[in-house]
């Protein structure tokens, strides 16, 4: 298994819920005193707030009791090894961080170079850099690149009639 | 009966049994890719029936969900790796028995399985959901209230590895459906000054981002399996689709039970296709007289599991169509695809739409003899469909959620919007909180607020949410379920928890 200790990164799974559940009790107060400004119409009992307020109430109850519970499962020394469990866990999966990468920047880069374009380069490098590469399935990934970006704009324009965006170049 | 006439005029037309065609074959090759789940193909489907008629688009959909229930058998056939996670009991015979060199039988006796499943559960929706109907016409808000309330706790309790981390989802899901202007009075809330979320967060981005990016990019967590490819069986395949089909009928008893406990299910909030197949193996485990067989490619099953996981489909779609009220994430998509057409989903929906209510009831069982037909004359061709490697489907099927969410709105907006929740969705499916209820609450968010303020407009007294009969009922389920889950959390509190995620579908 790569090296690592699953008990270890089993402990530092449970510290990153912790966080979690942190995180998400801050929001939940955050968010219910944010929507107690919300006004009320006089003609109503419960006013657009109130709906919001009742389930971040909920969520803060129950992400506190989830806290609770967590404090009393991990063990002390699993807080010294997270933050070296972490790294090691984003090691494993680093082509996570390099696919949400690469798919934010096709997304940030359609308005400027346009739908066919953008999908081009990122079908082909991402592929590229998730295979085996052999010089069969490079070609492979190129004939898949143009299919789904030029193919699919043609099909969506002729087909369907909805036009993705063109960019500005 | 003219429902019933205007309904089957509509789906038997060249164009719509086309649409169905493609959209059977879609289903079937989307599921048997293993990583890549049913919820996921109707997803991707959805933005491209925009364009048809709602009930040519509702078929299609239809379509989508019955083959994609059929293409978890492949993998799960020939691999032993369930293609979606409603497959999983078939991988405990199908592929012993494909592995003893019955490749074939396994793969016919799933399929026919899966087409009576179908059927039975079709006939039950038909004689289900419009007594449910007509009883849910006469429910005020209080009572929608609390059985929204009832839902989303069950759903919450039933799917996934944490009922915490599931009843936190649900809340994610409600928090999510109160950005944009309020139901009743149109006041803006939480949009922050921004202009993207003053309209709300728009669902299908959501869902596109939830589900399918999340469940994308998990798929290359581990490097190895990426640049690794799957060996298929190899050797000659006979798939003595008649024989089989006889085989399959001789067990009436199993197909029944499988398929009855598959509706039940299915109607069940939360509860779907990826419970109801390990239940009926179970069941049909305990009832076979050779029940020492069962894992080592016993044809009993096979037909459990893949009889009772596609019952799910007629048996979701009963509170639907009665109460309004989706118990899946895949009912929750068709629910949103009739909102996108102006319909909207509720009791009344079969008085008021009843050609399309019929036509669904149709669409279902054309559905399934278009899954068969197309599974008998194929199935050697879906078969290299199993071959495709991840790296080629994870950046396409990308793509394809671009296109989709693009289509949806033609908003640029909404691709930064996809990006911001696909990471939120990984995030929490890697923190193991399940996806279901949180999509749930997103639907059910506004149908509840709408419902509770209605109820108190109408009279300022809460009690009324727990002297009203049926209400309380509702309300004391919901509690119950609660318990329960609560309780069984305490009883697992000494076996540790396992950190696998969620299943999704």
């Amino acid at each position: 298994m790569n090296g690592h200790d699953p008990m270890k990164s089993q402990e530092a799974g449970l510290v990153a819920r912790l966080l979690s559940y942190v995180f998400l009790l801050l929001a939940s107060v955050g968010l219910f005193i944010s929507a107690s400004g919300i006004a009320t119409s006089r003609f109503e009992k419960l006013g657009a707030g109130a709906f919001p307020k009742i389930i971040f109430a909920t969520m803060a109850i129950v992400s506190a009791i989830a806290i609770i519970d967590a404090l009393r499962q991990i063990p002390r020394r699993a807080y010294g090894d997270f933050a070296a469990q972490a790294v090691a866990w984003a090691k494993r999966c680093y082509l996570v961080f390099v696919c949400l990468g690469a798919l934010t920047a096709y997304l940030l880069t359609i308005p400027l170079l346009g739908f066919s374009i953008a999908s081009l380069i990122f079908l082909f490098v991402l592929q590229v850099i998730l295979m085996p590469r052999t010089p069969k399935s490079i070609a492979l990934a190129a004939v898949v690149a143009v299919v789904f970006s030029f193919g699919l704009n043609w099909l969506f324009a002729e087909v369907f009639t909805v036009f993705l965006p063109r960019g500005v170049l | 009966m003219t429902d019933f006439m205007t309904g089957a005029a509509q789906i038997f037309t060249l164009a719509t049994l086309a649409y169905m065609l493609a959209g059977s074959v879609a289903g079937i090759v989307a599921a048997a890719i293993p990583g890549f789940t049913v919820t996921m193909a109707i997803v991707l489907t959805l933005p491209l029936t925009f364009t048809m008629e709602p009930l040519q688009g509702i078929a299609v959909m239809l379509s989508v969900y019955v083959g994609g229930y059929t293409g978890g058998l492949i993998s799960a056939a020939l691999l032993g790796i369930p293609g979606t996670p409603s497959s999983v009991a078939t991988t405990f015979d199908a592929f012993p028995m494909a592995r003893n060199g019955e490749p074939g039988r396994a793969l016919s006796i799933g399929v026919w399985a899966s087409f009576f499943g179908t059927v039975i559960s079709t006939i039950v929706l038909i004689f289900a959901a419009p007594p449910l109907a007509l009883f849910a016409v006469r429910l005020g808000p209080w009572e929608y209230f609390s059985l929204i309330v009832f839902a989303l706790t069950i759903v919450a309790s039933l799917v996934g590895t944490s009922a915490m981390r599931g009843i936190l989802a649900g809340l994610i899901g409600l928090a999510i459906s109160t950005v944009g202007t309020d139901p009743i009075m149109g006041r803006p809330r939480f949009d922050f000054g921004i202009e993207m979320l003053q309209a709300g967060l728009p669902f299908l981005v959501v869902l596109i981002g939830i589900f399918a990016i999340s469940q994308l990019v998990s798929e290359v967590e581990n490097a190895d399996s990426v640049r690794s490819g799957n060996a298929l069986v190899t050797g000659a395949i006979d798939f003595q689709t008649w024989t089989v089909m006889k085989e399959v009928l001789m067990r009436p008893v199993n197909l029944l039970r499988s398929s009855i406990i598959g509706v039940l299910i299915g109607a069940l909030p939360g509860a779907g296709g990826s419970i109801a197949n390990l239940v009926a193996y179970d069941q049909a485990k305990r009832g076979s007289k050779n029940s020492e067989k069962f894992g080592t490619g016993e044809p009993d099953g096979i037909v459990a599991s893949e009889a009772g996981n596609s019952a799910t489909a007629g048996g979701g779609l009963i509170p639907l169509i009665g109460l309004g009220i989706p118990g899946s994430a895949v009912d929750a998509i068709l629910m949103a695809s009739l909102m996108v057409h102006g319909i909207s989903v509720g009791p009344r929906l079969i008085l008021d739409h009843g050609d399309l209510v019929y036509g669904m009831f149709i669409a279902m069982v054309v559905a399934s003899f278009m899954m068969l037909i197309v599974s008998i004359f194929s199935m050697r061709l879906f078969l290299r469909v199993t071959e495709v490697p991840k790296w080629l489907i994870v950046p396409v099927v990308m793509t394809c959620c671009v296109v989709g969410t693009f289509a949806l709105n033609n908003r640029v907006t909404d691709l930064y919007l996809l990006i911001f929740i696909g990471i939120t969705g990984y995030t929490l499916r890697a923190l193991g909180y399940a996806l279901a209820p949180l999509v749930l609450g997103v639907i059910l968010g506004p149908i509840a607020e709408t419902n509770l303020r209605r109820a108190l407009m109408t009279d300022e007294d809460p009690t009324l949410f727990f002297t009203r009969p049926i209400s309380l009922i509702f309300l004391i389920a919901a509690f119950v379920s609660i318990v329960w889950a609560v309780r069984s959390h305490l009883k697992n509190r000494t076996s540790t928890e396992r950190p696998t995620h969620a299943p999704t579908s």
